[in-house]
């Protein structure tokens, strides 16, 4: 009897999955159809890296805004289509991520994976995708490898300014404006870390050597106290954070703890936010983390000069319309997914009317847009044959009293030619 | 030598953070002979309605300091009344899975009400250096450390010197026989419970400032508290305290001496490893009672 | 006036020829299925291995994930650093695994309950933390890329194939353990978990079995893991946390702990259940964007222990009772009426 309720019960599985599946016709080019378009991405919605949530959500808000408004050519959507923008949670586990991308290409049939992010997990996809010759467009980390690998993975490419030229940009800055500073390193243990490490290197090029310790840490460890320690017994005076937000803070608190104030402080950017480093005041004290230094390339909800910028007011208004209730519109990532998701949007219309995914490629590879509202003044989205890095322009900027502020020029780290 | 003193003040500054929920897992296990996995998400749930306290509804510190812990302490009651009593007819791997399912919902829930963003959480005490022959500390961590030391001793002169404790001692012990005496054995298990659960609120609103707060913040502390009890010895309260400094000192010399040897990558399994060796030594922990069974 | 009993043979044929049979079914819509099937025989294996130690000899593992991950980065290592084939190292893996599985059951014996379940939970953590340290070895965080998999048969998807290799070692181990379990060693093995005393009375070494247990349990990981590796083409630190253990060890509470043969269901929860649960969650409102499917997927967790505490196997045996009850119930009146 037991064996027969088994053997019904598997049967019965088994028929639900072998009836139909998929409906839609077969399209020549998958997840374009006469009215929309779907892509599709896979982000942290849960799990440790699950702070970094609201990118689709803003991504989502911005396509929902281009499908409302009726754009140049008087339709909604871009030529017409609406996007559809399919997004699965991976938890930021690479053994996910390619579940779930897979299900993307070959279930749901996406146009291109979007925004997917991830340094570790969109590198466990790119293999695939690029067999799959499906676009892989720009994915939501700064890893260097985006750009620099482009020959290897055609189909792929990047966004944000990524982690060694930020790096450099402070490199650069120390050798001229701090040419005695003793720079000393605290940075998380992984590829994150020691790209940016790579990066202030190789700004400070011959003065490699004002670099007089570097400490790492894992994203296990509860403290950082002996490696402040270390570097503050090290006569640092020049502090490098290469971490991600929540230790970032932590740093700040330590410092804070054994009262040392370093001369200067560079923070990375993707821990420079407003939300954090007023977490990082409230426990360790202005007085810690104020002259800090960063950059940055997206405009900064939180800064009052803006209020009347155009760009400025169409997020917030995008936001308070296409977002769901409640959402924290001065969290920066949310600004970023829609960045981002403008940047798709001019790519998806520079791919013509009948897109395909060699027409996005182009439209990708061949993009020089001075539109993006989203961005500071002045930057321009652009990639080449020989430019592989959509955005890599930055400005320093300085954290005083609750505020950054923008200082000295747009700095262009693009390859040149 | 200074150098030494530092590395043992830092570690017990970074124990001191664990202790208190390791004393609360401690007092899970004496009540109902399991280890609670949900603990520590039932601290940062408790912290996170501290923190609710203080930014929506305007409370004081303390004021949402006392609240939040009748609130834990119910909310503990409450779960063991629902969810591990009925349960306890399954055997102890269906209620330690339980645990873990309630690890989930507290953990997905936190996020779905307050949202995954960092949230501040300050800390009670000031931030005042201390400098102590060489060796610097803070007073918010003293703070810290001190306010384990005095959970650790609230909870012996409780199970010490008061009926409660006395009844709950024997519940946990001989639960027919105390029934026979009268007792009401699972009202007090279920009070067992509430007052671990307000013990593990202590924990996360002392860690929140110091780790930030955020609705994984207390898994990692989790994993070393758990590692502090059995140490310690499961169910001495005096234990978990005590066995949570060591562990908190051990990787701190660890970092320290080891670090350029180790790397950062083999700290943690280094001082597990230290941990199995003790265990395989001592089967029941540094302060634990060894039942023998000679099989 | 009870139905006889079936033998042993078509039991084993019908649950290891009717998986095998629907796996080979071709999935004329849906390719994509295949590979997720394919995902359900990884995670079968893994929990039947599972059942063996945390089920079977009672001794309580949750840092399955490690014997996982130990296998995948065999055969990363393997492949990428010393050109194996890659079908080979499925068994080495297996092997290598199963001593390094023996190897931590060793210390292990002088532990139990809360101390082994410490002690395996550190395992977890602390492998991915070492692999991360030898990275020249390992990878380190970046960790291991492989090439993709591609069916060797022409005509037959890369999905497929995986699904069918998958499956045709999953029913080899499947058998396997049910030949082991049903006789002397599953029977030492129930002893160790339920009367230890009258065991050792009876001439069971307990340290033997227990380590036993362990390397089994652990050899049968190595193979699953062995067989995500090959799935994935990707392994690193990131893809072995411990919600991976404790993902098994939900498949084999929900299967039903003790009991081979829930283990199929429990693992098609693990596979589908997260996933709907999160489908489900994104038609909820949510604050922020932010999707939370774990509160649902440990809802239904929770209602699981609670409804069924023996687990799907349990379940198969309270509706088997009620139905021969009814059954027996019909005929007596049938009886009854006959004689009237």
């Amino acid at each position: 009897m037991r064996r027969a309720l088994l053997a019904l019960g598997v049967l019965a599985i088994a028929s639900a999955v072998v009836l139909p599946g998929a409906f839609g016709g077969a399209s020549a080019t998958p997840g374009v159809s006469a009215r929309s378009v779907t892509i599709g991405g896979t982000f942290p919605l849960s799990g440790p890296a699950s702070s970094y949530a609201p990118i689709p959500v803003g991504m989502k808000a911005y396509f929902s805004y281009v499908n409302a408004t009726r754009g140049p050519d008087g339709r909604r959507g871009v030529n017409g289509r609406q996007i559809v923008f399919k997004v699965y949670d991976d938890g930021y586990n690479p053994a996910n991520t390619v579940q779930r991308t897979r299900q993307l290409v070959e279930q749901d049939k996406v146009f291109a994976l979007v925004g997917g992010l991830g340094t570790e997990p969109q590198e466990a996809v790119t293999a695939y995708l690029n067999q799959q010759k499906v676009p892989q467009v720009y994915v939501s980390t700064g890893a260097t490898e985006w750009g620099a690998k482009h020959a290897e993975h055609p189909y792929t490419i990047g966004w944000q300014p990524d982690y060694q030229s930020e790096a450099a940009i402070y490199g650069r800055y120390i050798v001229r404006n701090l040419p005695n500073a003793k720079v000393g390193i605290i940075y998380q243990n992984d590829s994150y870390g020691k790209d940016y490490i790579a990066g202030l290197e190789g700004g400070l090029g011959a003065k490699k050597s004002q670099i007089v310790l570097t400490q790492g840490f894992e994203i296990t460890d509860t403290s950082v106290t002996n490696q402040v320690l270390a570097l503050r017994r090290a006569g640092v005076d020049t502090l490098m954070i290469f971490a991600t937000p929540g230790k970032t803070i932590v740093t700040y608190i330590t410092m804070a703890k054994i009262g040392w104030k370093p001369d200067n402080i560079f923070v990375n950017s993707v821990s420079a936010t407003d939300a954090f480093m007023t977490a990082a005041v409230a426990n360790a004290g202005a007085a810690e983390v104020n002259g800090s230094i960063s950059v940055a390339y997206v405009k900064d909800p939180t800064n009052p000069s803006l209020n009347n910028d155009a760009g400025m007011k169409l997020y917030k208004s995008i936001m308070a319309k296409y977002a769901p209730a409640g959402v924290k519109v001065d969290d920066w990532l949310y600004i970023y997914g829609v960045a981002k998701a403008y940047t798709f949007v001019q790519a998806l219309r520079a791919a013509g009317k009948n897109p395909t995914r060699a027409s996005l490629l182009k439209a990708v590879f061949n993009m020089n847009d001075k539109s993006n509202r989203f961005l500071l003044p002045g930057m321009v989205t652009k990639t080449s044959p020989r430019d592989y890095f959509p955005i890599s322009q930055q400005q320093l900027q300085r954290f005083n009293n609750g505020r950054w502020t923008l200082f000295g020029q747009l700095t262009d780290s693009r390859p040149k030619g | 030598m200074t150098e030494f003193f530092q590395y043992v003040v830092v570690g017990l500054a970074n124990g001191g953070v664990y202790a208190t929920l390791a004393l609360s897992l401690v007092l899970i296990h004496r009540a109902t002979g399991i280890v609670n996995f949900a603990q520590g998400e039932m601290g940062m749930f408790a912290t996170f309605i501290a923190w609710s306290l203080i930014t929506h509804h305007g409370l004081p510190y303390w004021g949402a300091f006392f609240l939040t812990l009748l609130i834990a302490f119910l909310g503990g009651v409450a779960v063991h009344q629902v969810v591990i009593r009925p349960l306890g007819r399954g055997g102890a791997i269906t209620v330690v899975m339980a645990t873990i399912a309630l690890l989930i919902i507290l953990n997905g829930l936190a996020g779905w009400i307050w949202a995954p963003a960092v949230k501040i959480f300050e800390s009670p005490f000031p931030l005042k250096v201390l400098d102590v022959g060489g060796v610097v500390m803070n007073v918010q961590d003293l703070g810290v450390i001190g306010v384990s030391l005095a959970c650790v001793v609230l909870v012996f002169l409780f199970f010490r010197f008061t009926r409660l404790g006395l009844m709950m001692r024997a519940s946990a012990v001989g639960p027919a026989t105390s029934r026979l005496l009268g007792i009401r054995v699972s009202l007090m298990l279920s009070i067992g419970w509430g007052l671990a659960s307000m013990l593990s609120a202590v924990s996360g609103m002392m860690a929140a400032p110091i780790v930030q707060l955020d609705p994984n913040f207390m898994l990692l502390i989790l994993t070393y508290s758990f590692a502090a009890a059995v140490l310690g010895g499961i169910d001495s309260p005096v234990g978990s305290v005590v066995g949570a400094l060591l562990i908190g000192i051990g990787i701190s010399l660890l970092s320290g001496y080891a670090s350029s040897f180790l790397g950062t990558e083999l700290q943690l399994p280094v001082a597990l490893a230290v941990l199995l060796v003790v265990l395989v030594v001592r089967p029941a922990g540094l302060f634990g009672q060894v039942v023998v069974r000679r099989v | 006036m009870s139905l006889p009993s079936p033998g042993l043979l078509p039991r084993a044929a019908v649950l290891i020829a009717v998986p095998v049979l629907v796996v080979f079914l071709p999935k004329v819509q849906d390719d994509f299925l295949n590979y997720r099937f394919a995902f359900v025989g990884i995670y079968l294996i893994a929990i039947v291995g599972l059942n063996v130690v945390t089920g079977y000899s009672g001794q309580i593992s949750i840092g399955h994930g490690a014997f996982i991950a130990f296998g995948a980065y065999t055969t990363a290592i393997l492949v990428s650093n010393y050109d194996v084939g890659t079908y080979w190292t499925i068994p080495i893996a297996g092997i290598l695994t199963g001593i390094f599985g023996l190897l931590f059951g060793l210390p292990a014996l002088r532990l139990s309950g809360v101390y082994l379940a410490l002690a395996t939970f550190g395992l977890a953590i602390s492998i991915v933390l070492v692999a991360k340290r030898f990275e020249s070895f390992t990878g380190g965080g970046q960790g291991k890329q492989i090439d993709l998999p591609s069916s060797p048969i022409g005509g037959v998807s890369t999905n497929a194939w995986l699904s069918y290799l998958i499956w045709a070692v999953a029913a080899v181990m499947f058998g396997a353990a049910w030949l082991m379990l049903r006789g002397r060693l599953g029977r030492a093995f129930r002893a160790v978990r339920d009367a230890p005393i009258a065991a050792v009375s009876s001439g069971v070494n307990l340290a033997w079995y227990k380590t036993l247990a362990f390397g089994i349990a652990a050899a049968y990981a190595g193979v699953a893991g062995s067989l995500l590796a090959i799935s994935i083409a990707f392994v690193n630190p990131d893809t072995f946390p411990i919600s991976l253990s404790i993902l098994l060890l939900t498949g084999v509470v929900v299967g039903g702990l003790g009991s081979l043969q829930g283990m199929l269901l429990g693992a098609l929860f693990i596979e589908f259940v997260p996933k709907w649960a999160e489908n489900l969650s994104k038609h909820l409102h949510y604050n922020e964007g932010t999707v939370q499917p774990s509160v649902i997927y440990g809802l239904i967790l929770l209602a699981v222990l609670f409804v069924i505490p023996g687990g799907a196997a349990g379940l198969l045996s309270q509706s088997a009772a009620a139905l021969n009850r009814a059954r027996r119930w019909l005929y007596s009146r049938a009886d009854s009426r006959a004689t009237a």
